[in-house]
């Protein structure tokens, strides 16, 4: 019978798609127009941006050029660069339908690995590149594991990651003894602690990390099929697309993400610790989610990312500046979180809408 | 008298912290001088001079010693009216609080106290602050290199180990064949360590040893889980050492849930609750060890003498100290009202 | 009816005149007449489409009519929500079951009204009338503490009864509960009702065996194209020819287009042979030429779709063979039956094939990215270039390929569907249900579509509910009954009245 309410229903759905060719056919230029920034990646971003904006206003308008200074934008930018990276494979995996609340736990034992005294030995014998790709590949592994476990293993995201969150702290704090390691590699610390052009190499990663996510997620077959996979993982199988194998990719990314976040914790602390990356899990999905990247997939955007991690250290940054109370700070950010998803709501409405 | 020696060493910390509770009023300096070289010295250093702001930053207040400690720094710093004191976000976040001291160096505070979340991984923010020109005070955790800090504040981990010893070998008053509980903190931290290990060499020399040992995590559900252990564990105790009050009202209603009253324990770190207890005397609580969480108020006092190009009252010394470590005195019912008042609530 | 106690007055339970329920662009019912009188089973007939499922919504509320009256013992009433049906006595019981497994019999029963003292439900009452219902339902031996979902089919549908009965239910709609049963099932299913029959509950019965109607109906009913044609009908009186007539007397016709020849040395393209999973369908085997359609016709359950998707490979099969072109595609792996030139465009459209939010290009471009790709990067210009191709060939309105395909209607998503397929120059298409949730006007130019895409080669087999739709389009017909094939031949030589007994009764008339 279920034949006959599709039938029933249907017809709804073509009165709806009449009524939405007309609309996209003969609207007025105004409503064009706007219709058309709304839709377009910018448009998605128009409540971001006003937010910074304010943001930076306040900022000026209480600290002036403390705020305003070069060296405080930077320092913005150093704090951003660690949780946006992050941030950047976060968005990956909740677009593709996922979430990943292992990524705190990945950066403290990728950092871990990284300085045990092994590593840095073998760092200090060769090249600290052997630091920076244990970092890296750590982070990877757990990434396949968290996968595998989502894709073949079929446990759901949430309680997969949940459970990496838990061993791989665990490992980094066996690993470490729960000591902090100091990093003696000097050529590390040298590289990754400094500049070029006038900007911190930890800026010119995240600017790296952020603008190959955009590419990758915009431009390319496997960022087509994170939205498919996302958005439809039954229409995505069906249209031939490898749904578990791409799943396990996904999370291969956001740990990868993790190992080099990791790197840029260890360059900024010269340090590595299974303390490190407390609580990033939350930072990464309120700036993904405020971002406006949908939570249920389907729907991702880098540049929203980008903008929801500035936002989030920006105000951090204006809060320090006007000493202003721990507490006030916290309800500011649930207020942001609040505010911003709804904005977000209202927009894509009015995109939506006929 | 090998604790007693050990205790010498200290002695430097000790005075030293005497001589800057010259300068306050807190009752804490009561104890060790007399109040009119105290305001002698008072008055000269605490007349109004420079302007001077200071930044601070913290771990979370996730306990009640961490709370007070930045509670404690904002009411010292009121006290001034030439302390512009800046406080950031108490954050675990290294990342976080680095970026705090960085906003502090960009602001050209001229000084900052910063009691690290791991002071390893804070030294390097710590020293480009020192060389932008900036006092560093570092607080309680220390920083991985001496060029981090003008000046560090420290509490006394084995001293308060030793004090809790000593107080108790005194309590046992020769009974050899005493049974010694000790509940530990976060065992792998180095202050839990150097607690421990003061503790032991203490008893050693009364002829007493630990007997039975456990660790909890600092918090009161850890602190009831591991009490209520050792209690199975240990049919009878004499007397229990409890190295964190805020983990230690876990371990009194462990206590209280298993009835038993044949010992008497000694707190840590010296909380308003415990002292109030041990005030009324109608728990087993017979004493605590203070660990000061005016290490904060401390590191400001002498952020503000240094940028002031100020001496420690008291020491012929012109310059302020490089190490001032903090004494662990034992709070009992006969000096309770003495310690009261800077007891931090849990 | 003889059977059984009527209670005298003969006034009727229920009496509907005149129903009418528009949708945009269609008029689901048109005109429905029926009563139902206290104590019978009244059976509804009539074919996929007919409006026998709005009338069901109509009558519990879900839809509310555009015209016609509805009296319930004599008083006329307005069903604007399922509660105002509810308290008139009226409940449903759907092919698939609207039970929550995780929760116990007697919570099932009761939920939504549970009985309750100061908020907290009184689960011992609760127990003991649960079990009276379903003592009353002559099922006492299923415990009222047991979770539902360890219940056979059989056993939730009894527990659903009880569930309409506690709210004291008059008039009881079953929509297809044969379905999901084996024949003894059945067997107490008939009990059940005779039961309550008895007890002067009115039964509306739907189903397309008449085997049942005959046994278990005192009246029937019979709708097409969203009118009553016939009421009052004796259930067991009434032959098989004359019922089937009315049910296909079709006032709307469709334009099927021409057949084309066929060459006779047309290659085979798709063979299939010996295909089998357990409890769907068995032994099912058939070939299909380059430029030939095979039209799968059966009821919804009878195995048809899960035959076309596991040619597709998105199911496993157990046993059986699916050869395209000669070569053997792995079980399961609908990645290799894309690339051998499979595609399909499946029964849902909506859940199974389209990115509801993405452009109509993208969604064209799904399956054949890499066409598009160098080194991974896609060259979307091309790809927005290629689909709108494609999109004014199948004349997708609106134009552009920017538009989310969502706002697109049934029909036109189904070219988008059919268009991702043509992109990839596909061999073999699958096709499930096409013209489901397309209007009319649109039906014949999927049509003409499918008709084009075979002329130009490409293999096709075909899935409708509608019988009409698998005479007028396929070369060869396969009809399956019970996940088996009852009949394989040219659709030329069997026409609709057959179709339908081998589908109902299992025999050609």
């Amino acid at each position: 019978m279920s034949e006959e309410v599709a039938r029933s229903e249907a017809p709804k759905q073509d009165e709806l798609g009449h009524g939405q060719a007309m609309a996209e056919v003969d609207p007025t230029a105004a409503g064009a127009t706007l219709r058309h920034l709304l839709k377009g990646g910018a448009g998605r971003n128009v409540g971001l941006v006003i937010a910074l904006v304010l943001l930076c206003i306040v900022g000026v308008a209480t600290a002036g050029d403390r705020f305003a200074s070069t060296a405080n934008v930077l320092t913005i930018l150093r704090l951003a660069a660690v949780i946006g990276v992050v941030s950047i494979g976060m968005t990956f995996v909740i677009t593709g339908g996922g979430i990943d609340l292992s990524v705190g736990a990945m950066v403290a034992l990728a950092s871990v690995w990284a300085t045990t005294l092994a590593t840095q030995q073998l760092a200090a014998d060769y090249h600290w590149i052997f630091m920076v790709s244990t970092a890296l590949l750590v982070g990877a592994a757990c990434g396949l594991v968290n996968g595998v476990l989502v894709a073949y293993g079929k446990i759901v995201p949430f309680i997969a990651t949940l459970a990496m969150l838990a061993g791989a702290r665990g490992l980094a704090e066996i690993l470490s003894d729960r000591k902090t390691q100091i990093i003696s590699v000097n050529s590390f610390v040298d590289f990754f602690g400094g500049s070029l052009i006038g900007i911190p190499v930890l800026v010119w990663m995240f600017l790296l990390v952020a603008a190959a996510g955009w590419v990758l997620l915009n431009r390319t077959t496997f960022g087509r099929r994170t939205f498919a996979v996302g958005g439809n993982a039954e229409a995505a199988r069906l249209a031939g697309i490898k749904v578990q194998r791409h799943t396990v990719a996904l999370y291969i990314l956001a740990g990868l993400c993790c190992g080099i976040a990791a790197v840029m914790l260890m360059a900024r602390t010269t340090t590595g610790s299974a303390t490190h990356g407390g609580l990033y899990e939350l930072d990464a999905i309120a700036a993904v989610v405020i971002g406006g990247t949908l939570l249920s997939g389907g729907r991702g955007t880098i540049v929203g990312t980008v903008f929801g991690v500035l936002i989030f250290t920006t105000l951090n940054n204006v809060f320090t500046l006007n000493n202003l109370s721990i507490s006030a700070q916290s309800v500011a950010k649930g207020l942001i979180i609040v505010i911003a998803v709804l904005l977000q709501q209202r927009l894509a409405a009015r995109a939506t809408a006929p | 008298m090998s604790v007693r020696s050990a205790r010498l060493l200290i002695i430097v910390g000790l005075s030293s912290m005497a001589l800057i509770a010259c300068t306050s009023n807190t009752p804490e300096a009561e104890k060790t001088t007399d109040s009119g070289t105290q305001q002698v010295a008072a008055k000269g250093n605490d007349e109004p001079g420079k302007k001077v702001k200071i930044g601070f930053s913290a771990p979370a207040a996730d306990h009640g010693w961490m709370g007070a400690i930045t509670k404690a720094t904002q009411a010292e710093a009121k006290k001034y009216s030439d302390v512009e004191l800046v406080v950031a976000e108490g954050t675990n976040d290294v990342n976080l609080q680095i970026s705090q001291v960085e906003t502090f160096i960009n602001q050209k505070v001229d000084a900052i106290v910063l009691l690290p979340f791991d002071g390893a991984a804070l030294t390097p923010v710590a020293i480009k602050a020192m060389e932008a020109g900036i006092t560093v005070v570092n607080v309680d955790r220390e920083f991985g290199s001496t060029f981090a800090a003008r000046t560090t504040v420290l509490g006394d981990n084995l001293g308060m180990g030793v004090s809790a010893g000593t107080y108790v070998c005194k309590e046992m008053k020769g009974k050899k064949d005493a049974v010694i509980a000790e509940i530990a903190g976060i065992d792998s931290l180095p202050l839990t360590q150097a607690r421990s290990a003061g503790f032991k060499e203490a008893l050693a020399d009364c002829g007493l040893k630990v007997n039975n040992r456990v660790a909890a995590e600092f918090t009161v559900e850890s602190g009831e889980k591991a009490a209520a252990n050792l209690l199975q564990a240990a049919p009878k105790i004499d007397a229990i050492w409890n190295h964190d009050d805020d983990q230690g009202v876990g371990v009194m209603a462990a206590i209280k849930n298993s009835g038993r009253k044949e010992f008497f324990v000694v707190g840590g770190a010296g909380s308003a609750n415990v002292m109030r207890d041990i005030k009324a005397g109608n728990t087993l609580l017979k004493a605590t060890v203070i660990y000061p969480s005016t290490q904060g108020a401390d590191g400001v006092r002498l952020a503000r003498l240094l940028v002031q190009k100020k001496a420690l009252g008291d020491l012929v010394e012109v310059e302020v100290p490089r190490t001032i470590q903090l004494y662990a005195p034992v709070v009992t019912k006969d000096n309770v009202d003495q310690y009261l008042p800077t007891a931090f609530e849990s | 009816m003889t059977e059984y106690d009527v209670p005298a007055g003969g006034q009727d339970l229920l009496r509907m005149t005149g129903i009418v329920k528009e949708f945009p662009g269609v008029r689901a019912l048109d005109g429905v007449d029926l009563d139902i009188r206290r104590g019978e089973v009244h059976c509804l007939l009539g074919q996929n489409g007919a409006g026998k499922s709005t009338l069901i919504r109509v009558l519990t509320g879900a839809h509310k009519p555009d015209a016609g009256t509805i009296q319930v013992n004599g008083q006329v009433v307005s069903l604007n929500t399922p509660a105002d049906s509810m308290r008139l006595g009226i409940a449903a019981i759907y092919q698939e079951l609207d039970l929550v497994p995780d929760l116990t019999v007697a919570e099932n029963v009761f939920l939504g009204h549970e009985p309750a003292r100061f908020g907290l439900t009184r689960r011992s009452e609760a127990n003991t009338k649960a079990r009276e219902l379903l003592k009353g339902l002559g099922h006492g031996e299923i415990p009222p503490g047991r979770t539902v979902g360890l219940l056979s089919a059989a056993g939730q549908q009894v527990v659903s009864m009880a569930r309409a009965l506690s709210r004291q239910a008059r008039l009881i709609v079953m929509d297809e509960p044969s379905a999901v049963l084996d024949s003894e099932e059945v067997d107490n299913l008939f009990r059940v009702i005779r039961d309550l029959t008895a007890q002067g509950v009115a039964v509306v019965y739907i189903s397309h065996r008449l085997e049942e109607i005959r046994e278990i109906g005192d009246r029937v009913t019979v709708l097409k194209d969203g009118a009553t044609v016939a009421t009052g009908l004796d259930a067991r009186e009434t032959p098989t020819a004359e019922l089937i007539r009315l049910m296909t007397g079709r006032s709307i016709e469709y334009v099927f287009p021409p057949r084309a020849e066929l060459a006779g040395d047309a290659p085979v393209v798709l063979e299939v042979e010996n295909l089998s999973r357990p409890r769907e369908f068995a032994r099912i085997g058939f070939s299909v030429r380059a430029g030939e359609i095979l039209g799968l016709a059966g009821l919804v359950g009878s195995g048809r779709s899960e035959v076309l998707e596991t040619v597709y490979g998105a199911r496993r099969a157990a046993t059986g063979f699916v050869r395209v072109d000669g070569k053997v595609l792995a079980p399961g792996k609908v990645q290799q039956a894309v690339k051998a030139g499979v595609g399909l465009a499946p029964e849902e459209r909506k859940s199974q094939a389209l990115l509801l939010d993405e452009a109509v290009y993208k969604n064209i471009t799904v399956s054949s990215m890499g066409r598009f790709a160098s080194g991974g990067f896609l060259n979307s210009h091309a790809e927005r270039q290629a689909a709108e191709e494609l999109t004014k060939a199948l004349d997708v309105r609106p134009a552009g390929v920017e538009h989310p395909v969502r706002n697109l209607s049934g029909g036109n998503q189904q070219k988008v569907v059919l268009a991702r397929w043509l992109m990839r120059d596909c061999r073999v298409l699958l096709l499930d249900e096409p013209t489901r949730g397309v209007d009319v006007g649109a039906r014949s130019e999927i049509y003409a579509l499918v008709r084009k895409l075979a002329a130009s080669g490409v293999a096709i087999v075909l899935v409708s509910s509608e019988v009409e739709e698998v005479l007028g389009l396929a070369d060869r017909v396969v009809v399956m009954r019970e996940g088996r094939a009852v009949h394989t031949g040219p659709a030329q030589d069997i026409d609709e009245h057959q179709v339908l007994d081998l589908v109902m009764e299992g025999s050609a008339v």
